[in-house]
Formats: structure tokens, sequence, C-alpha cells
């Protein structure tokens, strides 16, 4: 949370004060040249950072130290070198296949932390935070499903929800200062003309910035929580009565109030991203349920068949349905499972989520897709 | 004297010895934008800094400048500027406060200089729309700097020490962060005051304010029961000529007790003009979901800027349970057809619902106690119990 913090507290201060004593960084390739010399000189480049015979560097994350000054413009990347680096890591690093999937994940989610830590230093306008951040929040949602079966040594779901929410935050709040989107949509006019005037664009496809898709997984990515709801009531109505914005809405809305059926029966609705955002949600509902079917369905006697609950819940197969129960010690004797509810455990851990591949195959994604996609308006 | 029409130096020489006598609450009028005084002309010099300088002891020549200062810039309506000396004259009564060991005599000034700003802060923000809260923001930081004073003077005796003045100011914060909508900052004050040991000591009407507030809080989180405590005792104990507070309070209050089962009284509702109740209040008794979507509909805006739209969203579950015990009562049997629970929810416009959905309603009702029976999957049954199979909300909680 702590990049986005700063980034708050100095937009107080130079909502006030003039503007006149903002860094503007002059960097304009992806590394700073001192830290490429110290970087090759000391082995430490990384493997993503070797292409053939070539090297492409890119800014690493360091900790802010006290005896460290890192407002120092030749080392702070202007706003377009840091838009190209974003491009870079999401359309061309993450396709590499050379490299396991979570060193992937490590490397670009190190840069991606350099970037945000070079816009807070920079205290860029949030109408460009939110064309850098939109991106970045599609790849902490992609990579929280995409990695949620790796162990807990290739990959922290924690720390992914960490900076998961604080990019989606950061990207909300950018959007509440009203008085500067006014301003916003002439900006956006003005880029995409410069961006078609483009004539050497190295992408097919340009990332976006698509709001309703940001909102819609700001509540789905907190499926608990009932402080994205009263956002939602709050927004203007245009995005209210998006179509992808109201599915997330009456999701978690039907989760609030318990009603796994309905959840479970808006799934197949969503689309990639805001899936991704509910599947790794998904074990929490499935315990859930199971937790209120086993007083509800409680009999020494009587069962449920496995096919009922794997279509009500969600789940892949019978045989993830039998694991799961059994997990959390409900008894299941061939195709049905008997619910008691003193067989429940209350007290185990939440079983780890898993990828749904059927479904995800049902998507047709490809991964620049995933970071480019817009949804129906 | 007549404080409206002295002159200047008048002014000064009175406020000072009135500070020097100690009397707080007197130099509290002296000092408050809210006073008479502010009306006298003769108080709007040209050149107040240097009149007062000199002539006054420090560090009070600061407080009346910046007040001074404040009033003069209020009166040429620019506000912005009006806020930044009144945030000037806090930060002198804080210095104030700091100087003064084992006193607390100072502290209704202290207490009119906070609220004079938050005041002039929502001025402000009422300008200019498009600062967001950030004025106020700036003001709350204002006030916690006097929290921290009262806050650390723990040296001095129970009845001298600045400790008595937190529960003002904390509900001055929690005022500034419902408005700007940062619950999330409100915690650590309600910690400070809930471990205070000068708890029960604060005065009445202040303990009011601060039990409304934090029962609006345990709402917004979803903890009922301590939203109805601490919102019952902000009713019962507001005074009862205080009708807009005590319709404030029942606003948030009304909803939390229709969530634990009690249902208010109609002539309650229309003493205090909160009839937008009354149509839920019958929809959810007859288990009208139709009804409740349309109270909803009709009340949106109020509902959400009162912050309880989800409440009333939740309400459908107490009216699933009113409907569903009409129909246990039709049937007059203690096996009960899904489809005939299903076909009620129907009948009340909940024309998607399909039978596996009307099992989990049903669940969910079992497991919250609300229904006593179980679900039978084979014979698409609820059996409910013999005996209080749909015990009353209120034995609930």
């Amino acid at each position: 949370m702590s990049s986005y913090f700063d980034y708050f507290c100095v937009n107080i201060y130079t909502n006030c004060a003039a503007r006149n004593d903002i860094i503007h960084g002059t960097c304009n390739s992806m590394c700073p040249q001192s830290e490429q010399n110290l970087r090759e000189k000391e082995g430490l480049v990384h493997i993503l950072e070797v292409l053939g015979s070539e090297r492409k560097l890119v800014k690493c994350y360091s900790r802010s130290a006290a005896d460290s000054n890192m407002a120092v413009p030749n080392l702070l990347r202007p706003y377009n070198v840091l838009r190209d680096t974003v491009d870079y890591l999401l359309l061309d690093v993450t396709r590499r296949v050379d490299v396991p999937i979570s060193s992937v994940y490590d490397f670009v989610n190190d840069r991606l932390r350099a970037v945000r830590q070079d816009m807070t230093i920079q205290r860029l306008p949030p109408e460009q935070c939110v064309n850098l951040l939109e991106p970045m929040i599609r790849f902490y949602v992609y990579f929280g499903y995409k990695l949620c079966e790796h162990p807990l040594s290739d990959y922290d779901p924690v720390l992914n929800k960490k900076y998961l929410l604080e990019c989606i935050k950061w990207f909300l709040s950018c959007y509440e200062s009203v008085q500067l989107w006014e301003n916003n949509a002439k900006i956006n006019e003005i880029s995409s003309f410069l961006s078609n005037l483009e004539i050497n664009n190295r992408y097919m496809k340009k990332l976006t910035c698509d709001r309703e898709l940001m909102e819609s997984l700001y509540i789905l990515c907190n499926l608990g929580d009932v402080h994205p709801l009263y956002r939602y009531f709050n927004l203007p109505k245009d995005i209210k009565s998006n179509s992808t914005v109201q599915l997330s809405y009456k999701i978690a809305i039907a989760h609030l109030k318990g009603n796994y059926a309905r959840v479970c029966s808006m799934l197949d609705a969503l689309c990639p991203l805001t899936y991704f955002a509910v599947s790794v949600y998904l074990p929490t509902i499935q315990r859930n349920a199971l937790r209120v079917m086993s007083h509800a369905y409680n009999s020494r006697q009587l069962a449920v068949p496995t096919a009922v609950l794997r279509q009500w819940l969600w789940f892949p197969s019978d045989a993830d349905v039998i694991t799961v129960c059994e997990h959390y010690g409900l008894q299941a004797e061939g195709a049905t499972v008997r619910f008691s509810k003193a067989d429940f455990k209350t007290e185990v851990a939440t079983h780890e989520p898993k990828k749904l591949l059927l479904h995800e195959e049902t998507l047709k994604m490809d991964l620049e897709n995933i970071f480019t996609y817009k949804i129906q308006k | 004297m007549a404080m409206t029409t002295g002159t200047l130096n008048q002014y000064i020489q009175f406020v000072e010895r009135i500070y020097r006598t100690g009397q707080g609450t007197v130099l509290s009028r002296l000092l408050s934008l809210r006073d008479e005084h502010v009306a006298n002309r003769n108080l709007r010099s040209s050149d107040i800094a240097t009149l007062v300088e000199g002539n006054c002891v420090a560090p009070l020549d600061e407080i009346i400048i910046t007040h001074l200062l404040c009033v003069k810039a209020l009166y040429m309506q620019d506000y912005m500027e009006a806020y930044n000396h009144q945030s000037a004259c806090v930060a002198s009564v804080v210095r104030l406060l700091q100087s003064q060991k084992e006193e607390n005599w100072s502290l209704p000034l202290m207490y009119t200089v906070c609220l004079d700003l938050r005041l002039v802060a929502q001025k402000v923000e009422a300008c200019n729309p498009q600062s967001n809260g950030k004025i106020m923001e700036k003001a709350a930081e204002s006030l916690l700097a006097c929290f921290r004073v009262c806050a650390a003077d723990n040296r001095s005796s129970d009845y001298e020490t600045k400790r008595l003045g937190m529960l003002n100011l904390v509900n001055q914060l929690l005022k500034v962060y419902f408005r700007i909508n940062k619950l999330h900052l409100c915690k650590p004050l309600i910690r400070a005051i809930d471990s205070s040991p000068f708890k029960e000591q604060f005065p009445l009407a202040q303990q009011i304010t601060y039990r409304y507030f934090v029962g609006r809080k345990a709402m917004f989180d979803s903890d009922y029961r301590a939203a109805d405590e601490y919102l019952s005792f902000a009713f019962q104990n507001c005074h009862r000529k205080s009708n807009k507070n005590k319709r404030l309070i029942l606003t948030y209050l009304v909803p939390v007790k229709m969530l634990l089962g009690f249902m208010p009284a109609k002539h309650l509702l229309q003493k205090y003009d909160l009839l937008q109740f009354w149509d839920l209040v019958s929809a959810v008794k007859n288990g009208d979901l139709r009804g409740i979507d349309r109270v909803m509909e009709e009340h949106e805006s109020f509902f959400i800027q009162a912050g309880i739209y989800l409440m009333v969203e939740k309400l459908k579950i107490t009216a699933y349970r009113n409907l569903f015990r009409k129909v246990y009562l039709a049937e007059n049997t203690h096996q009960i057809d899904i489809a005939s629970f299903q076909a009620a929810l129907q009948l009340m416009g909940q024309d998607d619902v399909d039978s596996d959905e009307t099992q989990c309603i049903v669940a969910n009702l079992i497991y919250d106690g609300k229904i006593k029976g179980y679900i039978s999957y084979q014979h698409k049954k609820v059996v409910v119990s013999k005996q209080n199979a749909f015990p009353p909300l209120s034995s609930l909680y």
C-alpha cells in the first residue's frame, strides 16, 4: 500500500501548493545508464533481459532508503518511457516460454513496481497514472489465476493480492478527482489521435484503459467486503449501467446474502479477467456453501449426489467434489455426499483454488488479448 | 462592555484580562467566529497584525491576530484565506496548550477554534466542489494535532488533565471522516476513547454524539448488534426536544432493528417523518419481495445517501422467511415441497428463481436458525420441526 499512500499524500500537497517543485525524469531508456553499467559489471542481468546477443535491461525496483536520493532526474523515466516499458513488459516479456512462468511473474512484478515508484516520485498526474495502472491490474488478476496452483515457494497469493489492491485503489482514486476528469476526456481524444498517427507502431494491439472493467474487478476482487458496493452506489449512471459492472454487482449481492446457487449460475456470463478474479475466490464460496449445506441437509440417512454439487458449486469434476468434501470432514460415498453439521470441520484451512482449464479453453484468450481486450459498453 | 462597538484596543485588553484570569468559557466566546463581537467593524482594521503585536502577551497575540484575520477574510468572502487563518489560529492554540502544564481551563477555547475550523473548511468545500474533501482532510490534521496534545497529557491529575478534551475532538474528527467518507480512519480514534479511563465521565451530550457515530460505523461494518447497542443509547439519551437529531439516529436505528427482527410502529415513523420505512416494513412483514424492490426503487437515493441500501437488500432474507412461514401455515404440514416455496417466490415476482436456488435460500435460513428443520434432496422437501419451526427473529440475536 505504500506507494499508493505516498502518492495520495503528495497529491494533497500538490493540489494546494504550486506545482513547481516537481521532478521531471530525463532518462530516455527503460533502464538508467548508471544502473546498466553497474548491473553489467556485477553480473546482475536477469535472464529475461537477455535477448540472444542483445541485452534489454529494465530498471529494477529498489526500496527507498534514508541514505539514497532517488529523486534524481536522470534516474527517472518520463511518462512516455514508462508507457513503453509497461507495453514491453506485458506484451513481450510475458510471451517468453524458455523461462518458468513463475520467474516471468517475479521479473515483471519487480519491474512494474519500479515503474510505480517512478510514477510516485515524479507525481504523475492522474490521467497518466490510470493508463499505466490499468494494464498492471490486468497483469495481477491474470497471474493470480494462472499461478494459483503453484506452491507457495514459487508464488505468494497474498503478496499478489496486495499489489493488485495497491494498483486498483490508486487507479480508482485517480477517477475521484472529478474536475481533472473532464479535462481527461480531451486528453484521451488527443492521445488516441496521436497514437493513430504513429507510423511505426510496434504492437498490433495497444494497451487500453477500460474503467468499467476495473470497477468490475474492484467489486469481484473484494467479494466478502461491502465497501466496493458503497462505491458502486455512487458511481456515475453510465458506468453503473454497464452490463459487466452490473453483473459484478449482482454477483456480490448474491454472495452477500449467501446465495451460492445464484453466484455460481452467473459465472458463465463473466468476461475472462472478471472470471479469473472470481475463480481465486471460488474456494471460499464453496467452503461457505458446504458449511451451510452441512446444516441444512444434516441427516444420517439422506445424501446429495456429487453431480448436483459439482453443478451447483462450479466444481470441475465429481472427483474434485469428493476431495473437497473430504477435506472438510464430510463423508462421500460413491456418487453421493452425506452432510452432517457435526462432521463439518470449521477449523481446517480453505482448500486451494484450481484452474478450471475447461472453461479457459472456451474463453480462447491469448495473452495479448488478456492485456488489451475491452468489455462491451 | 459592549463587544459589538468597542475599539480594537479595548477588545485586546478585555481578551487579555480574561486570559490572565483563566476564564476558559468566556475566552472561547471572545475568539469564536459565531459570537456577536464578529460584527464589530472596529475589529476589522486594515492592519491588525501591527496593532496587536507588542500590545498583548504571547502566545495570545498570535491567536488574536489569526482570529481577527479570519473574521476579516470571512467578510471578504474569501473562504480559502479564512481557512488558512483559522488553521493558523488552531496551531497557535496547540502551542498555548503545550505550554500550559497541569491545567486544562483553556479546553473550551480549543473546542471553539476546532469547531470553527471545521465549519470554515465545510464552507470552502461547498464553494469548491473540485477540492473533493481535501480541505476537510487538512482540517482533520489540525484537529489531530490538538488531539495528540490532549492524549499525551497523562501526568496531570484527573481533574486538570487535558485528556478530558479528547472526546470533543474525536467527535469533531468523526464528523469530518464521515463527511469525506474515510471511515477506515475512525478505528484508532474509537480505540483511544474505548480504552480511556474517562470513558464514562465525558459529558452526556458528547457521549451521545460519539455513540451515534460509532453505531453508524458498526452498521457499515455489518456488526448490527453493536450498532443496535450504540444507536439505542444515543436515541434513549438524546434530549427529547431535539427532534432533528432523533430523526437522524432513527434513520439508522430503524433498519438495524428491523434486521434484528423488531419492526417499528407506524406512529413512531410518522412522528419523525420517516414514513419511507413504512412501506418497507409492511413489505418485509408480508414477504412481499416485489414490494421491497418497489420501495428500493422509489427511495433509492434516500437509502443510498443514508448508506443503508445494503441493509434493505439484506432485509429480503427476512422477507423470504416470512413468505415461507406463510406457505408453511397454509399447507399445514411439516413436510413442505420445495416446489411450493418456489411457487410462492414466483408469485412474488422472483420469476428467475429455480428449484436449486430455492433450496439454497432455504438452506441459508436453516443455517441461520430462522427455520428449524432440514432439506431432503431426494424428495425435494423441507422437513420442519414440529415445534417452533419458525422461531421469532427477535429471539435469535
